[in-house]
């Protein structure tokens, strides 16, 4: 009787004291809701009084304080961060470090910027590599063995066209599979260094033959154009198509793959 | 019901702080974009700075993270060669994941000057960052010379802003290397 009484009493007051603090919070949070719509709109406000009263209005309203040699500062600190952050659109940027440099190499192809890779470098006993984030198959090992202790700006301009080759080379065959996947039988076969490339292609996306058969070797590494290019036409391929054989050998030599393809689209 | 409720305000709250903060930025990034001001003030800026604030911790960060960063840029373009002399930017449009922005840059590269425009598109995605240049303008001091001019035409066709900036380090320290040679011969 009593226990029991006293039992449901206490999960009465324990059922109260949860709604009572579900209901606080509800009350908090519609309180900082309401707090943040009103401080967004008074940015709202601000924002767009900036976006009107621009210097051509100089004067229209009461001239604001001059600025302080602090806040020239600060404005100076935020110039310079944000020219530091474009840097890397050059090529070869960096950072000083306590014992030597950080570089920073990047890559694009045309305007698209691709990877960038890192190297650390330590100034003393003598030049050295700490760490970096160069692929294992560019030839780091051999490029710095050269130049690394002589010339350290042909070194880094070295490996900035064996990256920017590489990128350039990946790149081709990326654009190639993701937009002309129709054209291509299967997947496109390459290399980590996407210098060797083959595949069975045709020129148009409609047909269910791919009478083309591709190998592209780029020997030059720094370059993102294959040296050498070998266009045979499958043994059930018509003979007819082995003249054109020829003229797409003569386009994979001059012209960007992803671009040839564009052009055999265009020239249907 | 109330569940329900509290989502419904947790959503708004965290929508209106991420929208509180893209136009704090918009707010700030116009200000800083429509201000400039000269070498001269900001050397004298920096004497007031320093004799108002002898001694205060907030001080001395400021000054050393200018000076860091002076250092970092100033090495930097010593280094490939590129110094920039001017540089300005203006965003326009900054949203979570992208950010346009328009920059000019000036500059030289050794007895090369240059003056660079182009639009910056950044894209953020969960692993990284994408960058592409476009409408890429690029005036020569030497814009007369044939080959010059066809490189530049080529390569503002293509956006190809960092085979420019590539070309002209290399042409640098080729323009470097053969002067010491003539000097050497001298």
């Amino acid at each position: 009787g009593l226990l029991a009484h006293l039992e449901v009493l206490e999960a009465d007051a324990r059922e109260a004291s949860v709604k009572q603090e579900e209901e606080e919070k509800l009350e908090a949070l519609k309180a900082r809701a309401q707090k943040l719509r009103l401080q967004r709109d008074q940015l709202l406000a601000k924002v767009s009084l900036q976006q009107k009263g621009h210097p051509e209005d100089a004067g229209a309203t009461a001239a604001p304080a001059p600025p302080s040699a602090q806040d020239v500062l600060e404005w100076k600190l935020k110039s310079l961060k944000s020219t530091l952050q474009i840097l890397y659109l050059t090529g070869i940027s960096g950072k000083l470090t306590p014992r030597g440099v950080c570089f920073c190499i990047s890559t694009a192809y045309q305007g698209t910027y691709l990877d960038s890779y890192y190297l650390e470098l330590l100034s003393e006993p003598q030049v050295r590599i700490r760490r970096h984030s160069i692929p294992i198959f560019i030839p780091l090992e051999q490029i710095s063995k050269k130049y690394l202790q002589t010339d350290i700006r042909h070194f880094l301009s070295l490996l900035s066209n064996h990256l920017n080759a590489y990128v350039g080379r990946r790149y081709q065959a990326d654009q190639l599979q993701e937009h002309f996947s129709e054209q291509i039988k299967g997947t496109l076969q390459r290399n980590s260094l996407c210098n060797l490339l083959v595949f069975n292609y045709d020129v148009s996306a409609r047909s269910k033959t791919f009478p083309f058969r591709a190998r592209l070797l780029y020997r030059d590494l720094c370059c993102s154009l294959p040296t050498e290019v070998t266009i045979s036409c499958t043994p059930e391929a018509p003979a007819s198509l082995v003249k054109v054989a020829g003229t797409h050998s003569d386009l994979f030599h001059r012209v960007a793959l992803h671009e040839a393809f564009r052009s055999f689209s265009t020239a249907e | 019901m109330d569940k329900i409720t509290c989502q419904i305000y947790e959503d708004e709250i965290k929508s209106l702080e991420e929208e509180i903060k893209l136009l704090t930025e918009k707010y700030e990034d116009s200000q800083q974009e429509s201000t400039f001001f000269s070498e001269e003030e900001i050397l004298m800026s920096i004497k007031i700075f320093e004799t108002a604030c002898r001694g205060h911790l907030s001080s001395s960060n400021l000054k050393a993270q200018l000076e860091s960063l002076e250092k970092d840029l100033s090495f930097i373009m010593k280094f490939t060669g590129i110094q920039f002399t001017s540089h300005s930017k203006k965003t326009v449009e900054k949203t979570r994941n992208r950010t346009v922005q328009k920059h000019k840059l000036s500059g030289n590269c050794h007895a090369l000057s240059f003056k660079v425009e182009f639009q910056l598109l950044e894209m953020r995605n969960k692993e990284n960052v994408s960058a592409v240049v476009s409408d890429l303008s690029i005036v020569m001091e030497s814009g007369e010379d044939l080959d010059v001019s066809k490189f530049v035409s080529s390569t503002e066709k293509h956006g190809s802003l960092l085979t420019f900036f590539r070309s002209l380090s290399s042409y640098g320290e080729w323009y470097e290397h053969r002067r010491c040679t003539f000097l050497h011969f001298k």
